[in-house]
């Protein structure tokens, strides 16, 4: 009983201490640690400073040298060379060598993951330098060297079948403790090649639920809270205690549409879909952004938003028409029908983005007013992928990241060249997809770019909603806080606690 | 820890009545609400998004401006719904199995009773998780799952109760005098089990409204939209600065349901 | 002896139960497993039917349901619950991982909720109808009928949000505890001083307490003397059976606080079709109360020797 009594006091006398009363940083996330595999967690080792990549990407997209200090294609375009920079140790010591990174990339093309996709027949380790050499000419190369799966590990992060077992990066913090699911502790690395980060200890922590998060950036229990709900952004707004950052990222909250499904395979209809959505309603009231899309791209991805595209509006009565010329009519119930179907389809989304479910809450009384009716799936993400491959899927409300890698090609290539599990389906047009293999090649520049997102915008093989903001609140007293819109980096060695 | 013992009887009485009456709220607004006031529970209007109560919503509205009254009346008609089948269907089950394995005694008894004591090692809220996943369809999930942990409660009070009343004097001299399985259990053994049958079925049914409530909660139960109360509490949890009410109603008529069929069952306290 | 034998064959249905059942899920789970591993392990950015068509060759998704049943039980039977399918680690040290975080929250709360029922009860059985009695019957009868994750919103809405005095989620530090603890104690000492305050009052109104009294025990004395023990004995019986409220609690509130434990990682496990995670998971949880019951039938033989016969 005594020590029960003993312990409890101890328990309150912590609970009245200060939250940050150390050199340790809070980052809070809803990504959960997998294991020590690069290919499924690697995106929280990048983000948190713990490994790195050969190019790394400002805010606006143009590559930067990482561990690399300099990248050229040789004439033809089919073997690029790429400087590694001196000196360079991992965080067991050893040097960070030519073998080493060629290596490592070996192993992560051949995971599931980006650089699977890239025409890439061999990497070859070379004095200072790795060359990759592929089968046809491809400019976007370096950007795809930027994306997590492409982070480079010692040799010894390998076990066997080359899954990732230990985590040995390069980068400013160095793993002191992993502990999947939900943490992991890290502290400056002394070896490190650049300037050392300004605070010594970081701290990582998944939390899942969204509302949760908000809390804890609320109670001050975390210093750098990420992702946060429409709701708890306007809330954490008016608090003292922290700073809300927000910025447009390339990502898109679009409708996935199936254009093999007898109710939508014409454009007219994915056209009257869209006329329905009423795009500034729900950035204003659910999503509480300033504004709603106007094609697939935000301004902010300046070499892909095309100005001179007819904005997508809001206009139901057009709408009916537009259905009605195809032949539907109005049932008695209000829903419309043709040849004896209804115009009745599920719309799957996922809970993950906390978002997703009330917006298809909301398209399924937008829809119902032309007379669409839509039962709403809410289930795992994996469910838009499945029902991709077996043809299953009607709508799915997806976030698409477009900055997969720091290019937004990548993405358009995987996409809709011709078509993919989070783009296209059902739809192919042979024109958009040479046009995205010559951007790609780097031989297509703005005219092809134009091109692409007007096909796009006339024919709605998806159907854009929203440009996505990425949310960060960030307690008091800590300064130098940025959000990547590339998603690839949370900043950390750039933050100070001030105190 | 019979009641005798734990409270006058008036007070267990006065309690009862009061479990009743917080029932029969509950469902009154859950019915004849939205007589009373028309709306739909899934109608938005956002312009209207977390403003007040008004005469067509006398509760005000959520997140995306819908009539939290409607919602909640139609959410009180959920899960009760989805409680009151999972429990009529364990009752049943656990009475007939009950009976049986108290008659024939003997393996049937045995095994009957090994899978019994086996799924009460068993958190229930695991096995609706489970049965959930394995079920399509949220609703029959839910169902079939509670159905699955509850018919377990029945099945043991009805053995044990049968058992004593088939070794008693009275139904020995009735079986003597060459009545059937049927009228023995009519008179005898109904009797005996039917008040403690009331009272596990109020129990099962709290515990199937918290079932569906909590795996609401933690968004692996009935999905948006669908007004569940679970689901609505978590939903509006983010605008509680905001809009108080919206997020107490469903936390206030929650415990009111609870609260009522508590006291509803009596005090009975494993 | 019997109580063991009992409680094996308990056991050993409980193992067989959940083995079948999992093994059902696996098979029977809506939509296709591979895709569900893919998401879970590649998150929604990079799940497509490539990074599926990885998974279902590693794994061996595809094959003959009866064969793959002997060799699933069999693997049971050897206490081989195998990889994790999200993360490749063995279930068995994930839940070793995770075991801990759950039990230290688990004891907290009991701890919590013995402090807090029991002696409040005690003293309500003392005298029965009295002040403290009636008042207690009305805040028991209140908190229970509390569900667990209404208490945790409730609680969060106070000293979280409110007051900002706790920390809503967390873990590793004392404070982190207090929460998710209080969300659990709460309802279970409800029910303890209820069952304290029956037992009490039972036994204080037995002669033999009486004749404690009379024969020059003070009160003190006698309640120590004579009725902790007897009363601790309904309290035991009743904790065993209360370690399933309080295992499912824990699933709840461990969702709701992101403490890292098997309710968490039972839940996670569930949505991402981590069928072996499912099965190790439930199996710990399943066995745990078996086990917890049988230490606490045989303690209670221990302290009142009359239930030992």
């Amino acid at each position: 009983m005594k020590h029960t009594l003993a312990f409890l006091a101890a328990a309150l006398i912590a609970t009245a201490l200060p939250a940050q009363a150390d050199d340790t940083l809070d980052v809070v996330a809803q990504f959960e640690i997998q294991s020590p595999e690069p290919s499924t967690t690697g995106y929280i080792f990048t983000r948190m400073g713990i490994t790195e990549t050969l190019t790394h990407a400002d805010p606006q997209g143009v590559l930067t040298p990482g561990l690399a200090t300099d990248w050229t294609a040789d004439g033809d375009g089919l073997s690029w060379t790429f400087t590694l920079r001196d000196g360079v140790r991992f965080h067991d010591g050893t040097a960070m060598t030519a073998e080493a990174v060629a290596a490592a990339l070996d192993i992560a093309r051949t995971k599931p993951g980006p650089l699977a996709k890239t025409p890439i027949t061999a990497i070859k380790a070379m004095d200072g330098a790795v060359v990759i050499t592929l089968s046809d000419p491809f400019a976007a190369l370096p950007a795809y060297l930027a994306h997590f799966s492409a982070q480079i590990l010692a040799p010894a992060a390998y076990g066997a079948e080359d899954a990732g077992v230990t985590v040995i990066g390069t980068g400013p913090y160095k793993i002191t403790d992993l502990a999947p699911p939900l943490s992991l502790k890290a502290e400056a690395f002394d070896g490190y090649w650049g300037p050392a980060p300004h605070v010594p200890n970081v701290r990582y922590s998944a939390v899942s639920r969204v509302e949760t998060r908000a809390l804890m950036a609320e109670s001050g229990d975390a210093d750098f809270v990420f992702g946060l709900d429409p709701a708890s952004v306007a809330r954490l707004g008016l608090s003292d205690a922290v700073t809300v950052h927000s910025v447009a990222i390339p990502r898109v909250l679009l409708i996935k549409v199936n254009a093999d499904h007898p109710a939508l395979s014409e454009p007219e209809a994915r056209r009257a879909l869209s006329l329905a959505i009423d795009r500034e309603g729900i950035a204003r009231a659910v999503l509480r952004y300033p504004e709603g899309a106007t094609q697939l791209f935000p301004p902010s991805v300046g070499a892909w938003h095309n100005d001179s595209l007819v904005p997508l509006a809001h206009d139901p009565g057009k709408a009916k028409e537009l259905l009605q010329g195809l032949g539907w009519t109005m049932g008695g119930d209000g829903i419309l029908t043709r040849n004896g179907e209804r115009f009745a389809l599920t719309l799957t989304t996922y809970p993950d983005r906390p978002e997703l479910p009330l917006v298809a809450a909301v398209l399924e009384q937008q829809f119902r007013a032309i007379g669409a009716e839509l039962t709403i799936n809410t289930t795992n993400s994996s469910e838009i992928s499945a029902g991709h491959a077996d043809g299953s899927l009607d709508l799915g409300l997806i976030a698409r990241n477009f900055g997969l890698i720091p290019n937004p090609v990548g993405t358009i290539l995987s996409d809709y060249a011709p078509t993919g599990d989070w783009g296209a389906m059902g739809w192919q047009n042979d024109e958009i997809t040479d046009l995205a293999r010559s951007v790609g090649r780097g031989d297509g520049g703005a005219p092809a770019r134009a091109r692409i997102t007007e096909i796009l915008q006339t024919e709605l093989p998806i159907i854009p909603i929203a440009w996505y903001r990425q949310t960060l609140a960030v307690a008091k007293g800590v300064e130098g806080a940025v959000i990547d819109p590339w998603e690839r980096t949370f900043g950390l060695p750039e933050l100070r606690l001030s105190q | 820890m019979t009641d005798a013992v734990m409270i006058p009887r008036r007070a267990g009485h006065a309690l009862r009545w009061t479990g009743a009456a917080l029932v029969a709220a509950s469902l009154i607004l859950a019915v004849v609400g939205p007589l009373a006031v028309p709306g739909d529970p899934l109608a938005q209007s956002l312009t209207k998004a977390l403003s007040g109560p008004e005469p067509a919503a006398p509760l005000g509205y959520d997140h995306l401006g819908r009539s939290i009254f409607h919602r909640l009346a139609a959410a009180l008609r959920l899960s009760p719904a989805i409680a009151i089948a999972a429990v009529l269907t364990a009752g049943l089950a656990g009475l007939v199995l009950g009976t049986w394995a108290a008659a024939r005694g003997g393996w049937t008894d045995r095994i009957l009773t090994m899978l019994a004591d086996a799924l009460l090692a068993l958190p229930g809220l695991l096995l609706v998780l489970m049965v959930l996943a394995i079920v399509p369809g949220t609703a029959p999930g839910f169902w079939a799952g509670l159905s699955l942990v509850l018919w377990v409660e029945f099945f043991r009070l009805t053995r044990a109760a049968t058992r004593a009343v088939l070794a008693s004097p009275a139904v020995q001299a009735t079986r003597l005098l060459g009545f059937g399985p049927v009228y023995v259990f009519r008179t005898h053994i109904w009797p005996e089990i039917a008040p403690m049958m009331l009272t596990a079925a109020a129990f099962g049914t709290a515990t199937a409204i918290m079932a569906i409530a909590a795996l609401g909660f933690v968004h692996v139960g009935m999905r948006a939209p669908t007004p569940e109360l679970g689901l609505m509490m978590v939903e509006l949890l983010p605008y509680w600065r905001e809009a108080p009410l919206a997020l107490l109603s469903p936390v206030m008529a929650t415990f009111a349901l609870l609260l009522g069929l508590t006291l509803l069952a009596g005090s009975r306290d494993t | 002896m019997n109580t063991l034998v009992t409680r094996g064959i308990q056991a050993l249905m409980v193992a067989v139960l959940i083995g079948a059942a999992t093994f059902a899920m696996m098979r029977a789970l809506p939509g296709d497993a591979a895709y569900r591993i893919a998401a879970g392990r590649y998150g929604y950015d990079n799940v497509d039917t490539a990074a599926a068509d990885a998974v279902r060759d590693e794994l061996g998704l595809d094959g003959p349901a009866l064969p793959a049943l002997l060799h699933w039980l069999g693997d049971l039977l050897r206490l081989d619950f195998g990889n994790s399918l999200v993360s490749g680690q063995p279930v068995i040290a994930e839940i070793g991982h995770q075991l801990g975080a759950s039990l230290s929250l688990a004891a907290v709360a009991v701890v919590l909720s013995l402090i807090m029922g029991p002696p409040l009860g005690i003293l309500a059985g003392l005298r029965p109808g009295g002040l403290l009695d009636r008042g207690l019957l009305v805040v028991s009868t209140g908190l229970k009928a509390v569900p667990q994750f209404l208490m945790a919103l409730i609680l969060i809405l106070i000293l979280s949000v409110q007051f900002r005095l706790l920390p809503a989620a967390g873990y590793g530090a004392a404070r982190h505890f207090i929460l998710p603890a209080l969300a659990l104690a709460l309802g279970l000492a409800a029910v303890n001083a209820r069952i304290a305050r029956d037992a009490m009052a039972r036994i204080g109104a037995m002669p033999f307490y009486s004749f404690a009294q009379w024969k020059g025990l003070s009160r003190r004395q006698a309640l120590l003397h004579h009725g902790l023990r007897n009363v601790s004995v309904p309290l035991l019986t009743y904790l065993g059976l209360q370690f399933v409220t309080l295992v499912e609690g824990v699933v709840v509130v461990e969702a709701i606080f992101g403490w890292p434990g098997i309710g968490h990682a039972l839940v996670h496990a569930i949505f991402s079709r981590d069928v072996p995670m499912v099965q190790g998971t439930a199996l710990c949880l399943g066995l745990g109360f078996v086990l917890i019951n049988t230490a606490i039938d045989l303690l209670t033989a221990r302290i009142d020797p009359r239930r030992a016969a």
